[in-house]
């Protein structure tokens, strides 16, 4: 990586910031998941690695959130765009250059965060921990780079028209720096009370509603239609999908405050508002369930499309809780419990998750132009993911109707901590999974690298998947 | 807009991104920023400080640069009786509130009484100032407002906190930096939700309940009980000192972590705290080879668990 | 923008623009990929209808809500009756008033259905109530949280007198934002797709692929 920092652009070879993306994202998903399976265990066993500052649950859990968040998902979105953004334009990355320097300060940066963050300097703001210069650094080093990158790419395209993956990655990069800059103006301008407990949660939905949804789903567009080789269905349903996301997702930031004393009006708005992110939702599915025509059996065989496919169906099981878990009538039952935790999961490791590891899959195989080292690998990665995902999900969401039971009941906590004792462990078991998958799926990129068969020009990785 | 006009359709995004940001930061902000602080505002912000995050005065989040909070029961100037009343010692060089510096977000009414009879704006952040809560009436109704007892009354800061003592003084802003450093508010709320919880955790905060505190740390994922008036259900110091050093000394089946760390190299009598004699103490105990659990050690006066203790017994 | 009257949702490009779309659409690969022009289909259209119609229907109503003081109103005058003084135990009292108070408003039996009460509890809220009642505040603004009697709930829409409603709102500001916001966008949905090509026209990928 070191070699290109200062080689003049022309001497990179392209799609080298991908490959560095793609493997910075895996090394990232594997620490964060790490991270996870460690904080599941002292949920579990709570006298596990105990009291010792830096190993306490306190200092962990942030970590473990902003390192899958920072590093394997939105390191994966860059890796995508940083390929798939020229491809579509047919032509090539604007700056190589920028996207290694970008990767380069992105880990630098958030290492450096992460590192602050464990050792407790915190801005105390969740999902914005990061204190304020760190801030600052993530939104000129990180956000802004990958955003010129993006733009240029698009701007400098050698086709008429821009597909409907590059709107969302446009529009993405912009609303990212935006939703960053103005959710983390509080620390930087010591706004207090409720303002800053508001901006901590819009900053926190927006996040998640204008970049990694989107992201996610824009990355779905080009997978599908690539590898099967369908056109995409509708282009009408691509207008409908970017729209609504623009226009609904990024109004209900209040409904993760319905109980705080915010004004009423707003949560009445937000809680319609929340419902209607089912729209982009119907689109997105439907647009893609239907682009599969005629290929269903390549979610069998093929690894990417099985990712994707996946992702995609995990789609419709996350907005029908995410739209209506949110409204009055449901939330003051399951608010704060592990139902959300487990919806939060379903988003980010379940729905986007799958989506990206397919373009990093796909992305690293095309680039290197080798073929994947061990289908059968990729495979147990797919199964390890799923099942420890799974194990994870449906054990937290029981927890959480038994934690919302206890509150409405007004049974005293503790017994709420022993009942939900046993689905702890299991929350530790499935993020184990996960882990031991991630570990198996790094070695397994790392060995396409340096051993897969190589690819011939003209082909496309998915062809040859079953050729020797 | 028609097939692939993309000038049209980045200013219809601009249009759209625009009029969600003026509907759901514009709008709320209007109303939030014309609310008056309530009572337990005030005291919130006088007892924290400026910011319980990361702030110059207190980089590594360790608790300096914070204000005290005294109980007095005699005038430090002239030394009669008075009340009890709780008064907020910033020390010279300790960073004023949001309230003193930015009087405005104190809201209607409040503001211009804790100006005009409270006389914040003389408050100097270079000498130290003594703020009090004081009641006064602002278009015919009661309201609280912030009070500076240095210029008001003459209080100096060393003075408040000799004449109340060590007993009577209790760290609270530092405290809420441990809350926020420990991450507490991983599993303990700070907002007792709607419906039956409020039978459970007490009544739940109110609009002005949170001007110039920052970060509110309310906490969304609770796998404890909520906090905001856990002082009111025990007060008890032992009792936290047990729990905080060894959660499953008081409660079997906690799922808490140890905070011992938190009480230093050093006891309250400045012995070494041999914390390896202790556990193995404590496996005793758990294998049943002793009746009784190892004696937690009292913490010395600076250590980090007193501070984390006096905001806790202070969230009533 | 050329209106067709007399096929309103055709196709609101002429036909010049849509033949330059269609040339544009066959014309190039983005990137090996292509798109087809196929309809929204009905049962996406049905169900986002759905979801709009569902997203306030289901957001108005206000379950899970505290048991207001008003609720036990009732239940506080019959205390002091020689009907219920010449019952002998506490739980056979608390039986009568509540056969003998029931509202007649389903919601609120309802609410007082989900939020029972022993006698003892209505002893300690009583003299609250009775005060409060004195003071001839309303009583739906008041919550009933553990002993006390009190003005717990969120601050709603501003009152005529200025000073904020405590009680959970039916409609409010919110709701009619809303309205505007998701009529603005179906309008806007609705030019945007139908300056589109017709349906009916199918792309040719062969052009460019």
């Amino acid at each position: 990586m070191f070699k290109y920092l200062f080689a003049k652009n022309e001497d990179i070879p392209p799609g080298t910031a991908a490959v560095y993306f793609g493997f910075s994202s895996i090394l990232w998903f594997v620490i964060g998941t790490g991270l996870g399976s460690f904080n599941a265990a002292k949920l579990a066993f709570p006298d596990f690695v105990t009291g010792s500052e830096l190993f306490s649950f306190g200092h962990m859990r942030q970590v473990h959130v902003l390192a899958v968040i920072f590093g394997w998902i939105s390191m994966a979105f860059a890796m995508a765009m940083m390929y798939i953004t020229p491809a579509l334009g047919n032509t090539k990355l604007w700056s190589e250059k920028l996207g290694v320097w970008n990767c380069f300060l992105w880990n630098i940066g958030l290492s450096t965060g992460l590192t602050l963050l464990w050792f407790g300097v915190t801005s105390g703001r969740e999902y914005s921990d990061f204190p304020w210069f760190i801030d600052l650094y993530i939104a000129s080093f990180i956000a802004l780079p990958m955003a010129i990158n993006v733009w240029m790419t698009i701007l400098t395209r050698r086709t008429q028209g821009i597909y409907t993956t590059n709107w969302f990655f446009g529009a993405g990069v912009f609303m990212i720096a935006i939703v960053f800059i103005v959710g983390n103006s509080p620390e930087w301008f010591n706004l207090t009370g409720l303002s800053e407990a508001y901006l901590t949660w819009w900053f926190a939905h927006n996040v998640l509603g204008l970049w990694i949804t989107p992201i996610a789903a824009a990355i779905a567009y080009y997978t599908v239609p690539k590898v099967t080789g369908n056109p995409l269905y509708s282009h009408r349903i691509g207008h409908l999908h970017f729209w609504s996301v623009v226009v609904f997702y990024s109004t209900p930031a209040a409904h993760h405050l319905m109980s705080a004393p915010l004004p009423e009006w707003l949560k009445s708005f937000a809680s319609v508002e929340g419902v209607l992110i089912l729209v982009p939702a119907i689109a997105f599915v439907s647009n893609l369930l239907l682009t599969m025509q005629g290929k269903w059996h390549m979610f069998v065989e093929n690894v990417e499309i099985k990712f994707t496919i996946t992702g995609v169906l995990m789609a419709i099981p996350l907005n029908m809780q995410g739209g209506f878990q949110q409204t009055r009538a449901i939330n003051w039952y399951v608010h704060g419990t592990g139902w959300i935790v487990a919806h939060a999961h379903l988003a980010l490791l379940g729905f986007s998750t799958f989506l990206e590891a397919a373009a990093v899959y796909y992305g690293l195989q095309t680039i290197l132009r080798r073929k994947l080292f061990s289908l059968a690998l990729a495979n147990f990665h797919f199964w390890f993911l799923l099942i420890g995902f799974s194990i994870y999900w449906v054990s937290m969401t029981i927890a959480g109707l038994i934690q919302g039971a206890g509150k409405i009941y007004e049974v005293p906590y503790i017994d709420v901590v022993i009942a939900e004792h046993p689905y702890m462990i299991a929350r530790w078991v499935g993020g184990t999974m996960v882990f031991t998958g991630n570990i198996v799926w790094l070695y397994n990129m790392y060995m396409t690298a340096k051993a897969g068969t190589e690819i011939p020009e003209g082909r496309l990785p998915h062809e040859l998947a079953y050729e020797r | 807009m028609a097939f692939r006009e993309y000038k049209i359709g980045a200013r219809l995004f601009g249009v759209a991104l625009g009029g969600s940001m003026v509907i759901t930061l514009y709008f709320p902000t209007v109303n939030m920023t014309s609310v008056a602080v309530t009572e337990i505002g005030l005291k919130k912000q006088l007892s924290y400080g400026r910011i319980s995050g990361f702030s110059y005065e207190d980089p590594f989040l360790r608790g300096e640069g914070k204000p005290k909070t005294v109980m007095l029961d005699t005038d430090p100037k002239t030394g009669a009786q008075i009340d009890p009343i709780e008064a907020y010692v910033y020390e010279a060089g300790v960073p004023f509130p949001s309230g003193i510096n930015h009087p405005r977000t104190l809201g209607p009414g409040v503001t211009q009484l804790s100006v005009d009879k409270g006389m914040i704006g003389e408050a100097n952040k270079g000498a130290g100032a003594v703020f009090v809560v004081s009641r006064g009436t602002s278009q015919g109704e009661t309201v609280t407002y912030i009070e500076n007892a240095s210029a008001t009354r003459g209080w100096q800061p060393s003075d408040v906190l000799t004449t109340a003592g060590d007993a009577n003084t209790k760290l609270v802003g530092s405290g809420k930096i441990m809350f926020v450093r420990e991450g507490c508010w991983w599993c303990h709320t700070l907002l007792p939700e709607q419906t039956q919880d409020w039978q459970y955790f007490g009544i739940p905060p109110r609009l002005g309940d949170f001007n110039g505190e920052s970060p509110t740390a309310f906490g969304s994922d609770r796998k404890a009980p909520d906090l905001l008036h856990v002082g009111s259900r025990n007060s008890s110091k032992e009792w936290m000192m047990m729990h905080f050093f060894n959660p499953r000394l008081v409660q079997p089946h906690s799922i808490m972590p140890r905070y011992d760390y938190l009480w230093g190299e050093k006891d309250a009598s400045g012995k070494s705290i041999d914390f390896a004699a202790w556990r193995t103490a404590y496996t005793e105990y758990q294998k049943g080879k002793t009746v009784y659990p190892p004696e937690v050690p009292d913490y010395a006066a600076d250590s980090e668990i007193r501070y984390l203790i006096d905001f806790v017994l202070s969230l009533k | 923008m050329a209106w067709k009257f007399d096929k309103p949702l055709h196709s609101m490009s002429d036909a010049e623009q849509n033949k330059k779309a269609c040339d544009v659409w066959e014309g190039e690969s983005l990137g090996g990929i292509a798109e087809n022009n196929n309809r929204v289909p009905r049962a996406v259209i049905w169900l986002m209808v759905m979801t709009i119609v569902t997203a306030f229907a289901v957001t108005n109503p206000l379950w899970g809500q505290r048991p207001t003081a008003s609720l036990y109103v009732d239940y506080v005058k019959l205390m002091d009756s020689p009907q219920v003084q010449a019952i002998a135990t506490d739980k056979g009292k608390m039986e009568y008033i509540v056969n003998n108070a029931k509202s007649s408003d389903s919601r609120t039996l309802g609410l007082q259905d989900r939020h029972p009460l022993t006698m003892d509890d209505l002893h300690v809220i009583k003299d609250q109530i009775i005060e409060l009642e004195n003071k001839g505040v309303d009583l739906e603004e008041y919550t009933i949280i553990g002993p006390y009697v009190q003005l717990a709930n969120f601050e709603g829409e501003p009152k005529a007198d200025g000073t904020p409603s405590r009680k959970q709102p039916f409609w409010d500001k919110g709701y009619t934002i809303d309205i505007f916001y998701v009529a603005y966008f179906c309008i806007a949905m609705l030019i945007v797709i139908k300056r589109l090509p017709d349906y009916s026209w199918k792309p040719d990928h062969s052009v460019a692929h």
